[in-house]
C-alpha cells in the first residue's frame, strides 16, 4: 500500500465487495458500523464485529469468513484495484453519496456500492423490466424485441439483464428504436461479459444508456448473484413485464421481488401448449395484467396515448406474400411447428410446401430453427435467441 | 507315413485355404499341431483322439505330427478337426491315401465322433478349390450355396471313414426343406401421420442417403426406422452372398433358405465398444456390427449416448464401404456398406426441439451436442425433427401407405441410378454431379442464396444435390434439378436445434 496516496471511500468499498463471500447484506452491514476505510483496516486485522447486525449478516459461517476475509484481503491493495476501475472508465457510486442512483435510494435491501458504465443520469423518468426466459421461443423473442423498441420509442427507458434469449431481445428493440436510454443489469462484474457473446449488445448498451452492477470488476458469473441482479432490476423498474417464462424460472423471482417493493407486474399472454408461457400464463391467472400490446404498459405507466407521440415504429416493408404462399404461412401461424405437421395441415406435397417456405424465409415472413417453422412479426429483428 | 487333407480357415469374413499335413512315424508316442494354431485348434489333439476311438477307430500308438499350412497363417476354431481325422486315418492306413485326392474336410468333432457345425461354413467352402467337400450335416444348406461343389454332408466320423474306404456309400444330403415364406416386417402402414419422416425415409430407401431422426421419446423414431429396411428391393444374388458370408462367419443363424435373401437390420444397443460396432478382436477377427448390417441398415438409436470415440469409428467406412482393421495378427478389410439410420433425443432433457420447451441449461445441451462430431453430422444426408403425433392423429388418423407401394416407388428410383451406373445415388462420386445432377437457373440462383446467407457449405451443397437428385427420381423427373427439389432437400436437412449456427 502507498500511504502517500488518499484513496476515496469508494476504492476501499470497491476491494471489500471484492472479498469472497461478501454479499451485499453483509456488505451493507459492515459499513453501517464504519466508513469503508475504516472497515477495510478492520478486515486486515482479522477482528470478529460484534455489532449485532453484522454478527445477523456473517450467520453461522462468522468463524470461517473474518480469517477467509483477512486472508484475501492481505493479497488485495486498494491502490490497484482503484486504479484498475479509474482506467476502466467505471463509475463507483456508494449508498448514501449523491452519485447513487436516486431510484435505488430507500429500496428494501439497497446495493450498498453500484458499479456503472455510461450515464447514469439515464436513470430518470419512466422505467419498465422487461424480462423473461433465456430458453424462448422465437415468437417470445419477437414481441419481446417489439416492446423494447416501442417503450424506447415512446421515451420510456428498458430496464432488462442482458442475458440471452428474452432480455436480449429487449435491449436489441431499445437500442434499434434510439429512443429512452435503455438500462442493462447485470450480475457479473462489468467486464466479465456473461453469457459470452453478447460483448456487441453490452457495449451498445454502454454506449446509448447505461450498465449497473453491483459486483466489482472481474467478478465471474456465480449462482447467488442472478437473484441479486434481478432484485435491482425490480427496484429500478416502475413496472416489470415478463414476456415469457417456463413453470419456474428466473423471471419469476424478479416477480417476487416486483410484489415485495410493491412494483406491477404484467405478463405477456402466450399459447397453452408453449412450454415457454407456461409461468407467464400463471401470472396472468394470479389475476396480473395481461400486456397485449405497448398501450397496455403505457397505461399502467399512466402515459397512455404516449405511444404516437415518440418515433412511429417502422412500416412493415415485407413483401406481401406471394397469393399461393398465404396458405403457407397461415398454416406455420405463431406456434412452432414441424415440418410434419406443416404438411398434414396444408395437405401440399414435400416438393410444393419446401419452395412456398424458403420464400417466406427469405422475405422475413417465417423463421426456421432446426426442423421447426415459426412466423415471425418484425422483419429480419437482430434476435440471437441462444 | 504322410497323408495331405485340404481344408479352409477364417480370416475376418473371408476363407483361406489350408493344407492339412499328417506324419505318423515311428517314435515316442505323441501327438504334436505345429503351423500356427489359435487355443481351440490346438486342443483338436483330444478331441480328434476321443472322437476316433468312439467311433471304434484306432489310434496310432506312435509319432503324430500335424502341419498347418500355410504356416504364416493364423487358424483358428475347431474346422480343422474334421481334416486332421481324417488326414490322421489315411496316414495310419485305416482308409486308402487315394481317398484324400480332390476332397476336402470342414466340420468340428464331438468326442462321441459326431460331426458338428462350425461358423463361417460358407465362406469356408468358398475358398476351396477341390471338387467334393465334406462338411457338417447341419451345415448343408450353407455349403450348396456356393455351388460348385459336390456336398457331402455327414454326420459321423465313421461315417467318413466308411465312405472314405469304400464299404459304405456318402451319406443323402437332406431333402431340400422348401423355406418358408419370410415373415413380414413391420410395415409402414402402421405409422399414423409424421408424412415428413415417412418422405424422408422413402428417399433415404431410394437413394441410400444416411439419415439422422432427431425428436422427443415417443415421437417414434424407433418405429420408423425398424421400417426402412421393408422399402428396400430384395438383394441381388451377388449382394446376398456377400451379407450371407459374413453372417455366417460371425456364427449368426441363416435364415431357413441358407442365403439373406433381404437387407439385415442391425440395432447395437449404445454400450456398444469399438471393437464391437467396427470388428476387430485380438485373435479372431470378427465381424462388427458395420459389416453385419453390410447391403442393409444399421440403426444407432440414442445417437448421443455412444461414446463419442466408437461413432467417430465410423466416419472412414461410411466414406469407403469398407472398414480395415489392422491387427498385430492379420490386417483384414471387411466389407461395410450400409444406410445408417441415427436417432436421437434434440437434448438430455428430449424436450428441446420445439423452440422455447427445452429444460436443459445451456452447459448441459452444450456438452450433449459435442458427443456428436460435426464430421459425423456431415454425414447425415437426411436431418429429420421427428414431433410427437398429435393424439388426435393416433387414435383416427388414417393409416398411412402401406411399406409395399412405397417399396415400389424405390425400386423404380433405384433403377434409374442404377442406369447412370451407380448402385444408389448417395454413391454418386462428386466429379459425376454436375453431369447427373445440374440444376437450372431458379434451383442456382436458390443455392447461391443459401450458400451466400452461410446457412449450406461446400461440402454440404454435394450432399444437398444428391438428395435432390433422388427427390427428382422418385417423382419421375429427368435433367435438370428445379428449385422444388434442392428446396425439398434442404427441408429435410434440418440442423439438430442444438447445433445451431453451424451451417448445414
Amino acid at each position: 500500500m502507498t500511504p502517500d496516496v488518499v484513496l476515496p471511500p469508494a476504492a476501499y468499498a470497491t476491494a471489500l465487495a471484492g472479498l469472497p463471500g461478501m454479499g451485499p447484506a453483509r456488505l451493507t452491514a459492515v459499513l453501517a458500523v464504519e466508513p469503508p476505510e475504516a472497515a477495510w483496516r478492520h478486515v486486515i486485522a482479522g477482528r470478529g464485529w460484534c455489532d449485532p447486525a453484522v454478527v445477523r449478516a456473517l450467520g453461522r459461517r462468522a468463524a470461517t469468513l473474518v480469517p477467509a476475509w483477512q486472508a484475501a484481503a492481505a493479497g488485495v491493495d486498494p491502490a490497484q484495484v482503484w486504479e484498475r476501475v479509474v482506467a476502466a472508465g467505471v463509475g463507483v457510486a456508494l449508498a448514501g453519496s449523491p452519485a447513487f442512483p436516486p431510484a435505488l435510494v430507500g429500496d428494501v435491501e439497497p446495493p450498498p456500492v453500484v458499479f456503472h458504465q455510461g450515464e447514469p443520469e439515464a436513470i430518470a423518468g419512466p422505467r419498465v423490466a422487461v424480462v423473461g426466459t433465456r430458453r424462448c421461443s422465437t415468437t417470445g423473442a419477437g414481441v419481446a424485441f417489439e416492446l423494447g423498441r416501442d417503450l424506447a420509442a415512446a421515451g420510456v427507458t428498458v430496464v432488462s439483464g442482458l442475458a440471452s434469449g428474452i432480455d436480449g431481445a429487449a435491449h436489441r428493440g431499445a437500442l434499434a428504436a434510439d429512443g429512452a436510454p435503455p438500462i442493462g443489469v447485470v450480475a457479473t462484474g462489468l467486464d466479465v461479459v456473461y453469457p459470452a457473446g453478447q460483448h456487441e449488445l453490452w457495449r451498445a448498451v454502454a454506449e446509448a444508456g447505461v450498465l449497473l452492477s453491483e459486483a466489482p470488476l472481474g467478478t465471474k458469473p456465480e449462482r447467488w448473484r442472478f437473484p441479486a441482479r434481478n432484485r435491482i432490476i425490480a427496484a429500478l423498474a416502475d413496472v416489470v413485464v415478463v414476456v415469457e417464462s417456463h413453470r419456474r424460472g428466473g423471471s419469476l423471482h424478479t416477480v417476487d421481488e416486483a410484489d415485495r417493493r410493491g412494483r406491477d407486474v404484467m405478463a405477456v399472454p402466450g399459447s397453452v401448449r408453449s412450454a415457454a408461457s407456461e409461468g407467464t400464463n400463471a401470472l396472468l391467472a394470479e389475476g396480473r395484467a395481461p400486456v397485449c400490446s405497448i398501450d397496455d404498459v403505457l397505461v399502467a405507466l399512466g402515459l397512455a396515448g404516449r405511444s404516437g407521440t415518440g418515433a412511429a415504429s417502422p412500416r412493415d416493408r415485407r413483401a406481401t406474400p406471394h397469393g399461393a404462399d398465404q396458405p403457407v404461412l397461415e398454416a406455420v401461424g405463431w406456434q412452432p411447428s414441424t415440418l410434419d405437421q406443416l404438411l398434414a395441415r396444408t395437405g401440399m406435397s414435400l416438393a410444393a410446401l419446401a419452395p412456398a417456405l424458403d420464400r417466406l424465409c427469405d422475405a422475413g415472413w417465417v423463421a426456421r430453427r432446426g426442423g421447426w417453422y415459426e412466423r415471425i412479426a418484425v422483419r429480419a429483428h437482430p434476435v440471437s435467441v441462444r | 507315413m504322410l497323408a495331405s487333407v485340404r481344408s479352409a480357415t477364417l480370416l475376418g469374413v473371408e476363407g483361406r485355404p489350408v493344407r492339412v499335413e499328417v506324419h505318423v512315424s515311428s517314435g515316442l508316442p505323441g501327438f504334436t499341431v505345429v503351423g500356427l494354431p489359435d487355443t481351440t485348434c490346438r486342443e483338436s489333439r483330444d478331441r480328434v483322439r476321443a472322437a476316433l476311438l468312439s467311433s471304434g477307430l484306432t489310434w496310432p500308438n506312435s509319432r503324430v505330427t500335424v502341419n498347418l499350412a500355410p504356416p504364416g497363417l493364423r487358424k483358428v476354431g475347431a474346422g480343422l478337426d474334421l481334416a486332421i481325422a481324417a488326414g490322421l486315418l489315411a496316414a495310419s492306413e485305416q482308409v486308402p491315401l487315394g481317398a484324400l485326392a480332390g476332397r476336402a474336410f470342414v466340420g468340428e468333432l464331438g468326442l462321441d465322433g459326431s460331426v458338428r457345425s462350425v461358423p463361417g461354413v460358407l465362406p469356408l467352402i468358398d475358398a476351396l478349390a477341390e471338387h467334393e467337400v465334406v462338411v457338417p450335416r447341419g451345415s448343408t444348406v450353407e455349403a450348396q450355396l456356393v455351388g460348385r461343389h459336390v456336398v457331402r454332408p455327414v454326420a459321423t466320423l465313421a461315417a467318413v471313414a466308411g465312405a472314405l474306404t469304400g464299404r459304405s456309400p456318402w451319406p443323402d444330403p437332406p431333402g431340400p426343406a422348401d423355406p418358408p415364406a419370410p415373415l413380414p416386417g413391420p410395415d409402414l402402414a402402421d405409422v399414423r401421420g409424421q408424412p415428413a419422416a415417412r418422405y424422408a425415409l422413402e428417399v433415404a430407401a431410394a437413394g441410400g442417403h444416411h439419415l439422422l431422426l432427431v425428436g422427443p421419446p415417443g415421437a417414434g423414431k424407433t418405429m420408423l426406422a425398424r421400417r426402412l429396411p421393408g422399402l428396400l428391393p430384395d438383394l441381388a444374388p451377388a449382394e446376398a452372398l456377400e451379407a450371407t458370408c459374413i453372417h455366417s462367419a460371425a456364427g449368426l443363424p441363416l435364415p431357413p433358405g441358407g442365403l439373406i435373401r433381404r437387407p439385415p437390420f442391425r440395432a447395437p444397443h449404445h454400450g456398444a465398444s469399438a471393437v464391437s460396432l467396427v470388428g476387430g478382436g485380438s485373435h479372431t477377427m470378427q465381424p462388427g456390427e458395420v459389416s453385419l448390417a453390410h447391403r442393409g441398415v444399421l440403426f444407432l438409436d440414442e445417437l448421443g449416448e455412444f461414446e463419442p470415440t466408437v461413432l467417430d469409428n465410423l466416419r472412414q467406412p461410411l466414406e469407403e464401404g469398407v472398414i480395415r482393421v489392422a491387427r498385430a495378427a492379420a490386417k483384414v478389410a471387411f466389407p461395410a456398406r450400409l444406410l445408417l439410420v441415427g436417432a436421437m433425443n434434440p437434448c438430455p432433457c428430449g424436450e428441446g426441439t420445439a423452440p422455447g420447451a427445452c429444460r436443459c441449461t445451456p452447459r448441459a445441451r452444450a456438452r450433449y451436442a459435442r458427443r456428436l462430431s460435426g464430421p459425423l453430422v456431415d454425414r447425415f444426408d437426411l436431418r429429420v425433427e421427428v414431433g410427437r403425433p398429435d393424439v388426435a392423429e393416433l387414435l383416427s388418423g388414417a393409416s398411412g401407405e402401406s411399406s409395399a407401394g412405397v417399396a415400389g416407388r424405390v425400386a423404380a428410383a433405384r433403377q434409374r441410378a442404377t442406369a447412370r451406373g451407380v448402385a444408389t445415388n448417395a454413391q454418386l462420386p462428386a466429379w459425376r454431379l454436375d453431369d447427373v445432377a445440374p440444376l437450372d437457373a431458379e434451383a442456382t440462383r436458390l443455392v447461391e442464396r443459401k450458400l451466400r446467407a452461410g446457412r449450406l457449405t461446400g461440402r454440404g451443397l454435394g450432399g444437398v444435390r444428391r438428395v435432390a437428385r433422388t427427390i427428382a427420381d422418385l417423382a419421375g423427373d429427368d435433367g435438370h434439378l428445379a428449385a422444388a427439389h434442392v428446396s425439398a432437400a434442404l427441408a429435410l436437412r434440418a440442423d439438430p436445434a442444438f447445433l445451431e449456427g453451424r451451417a448445414a
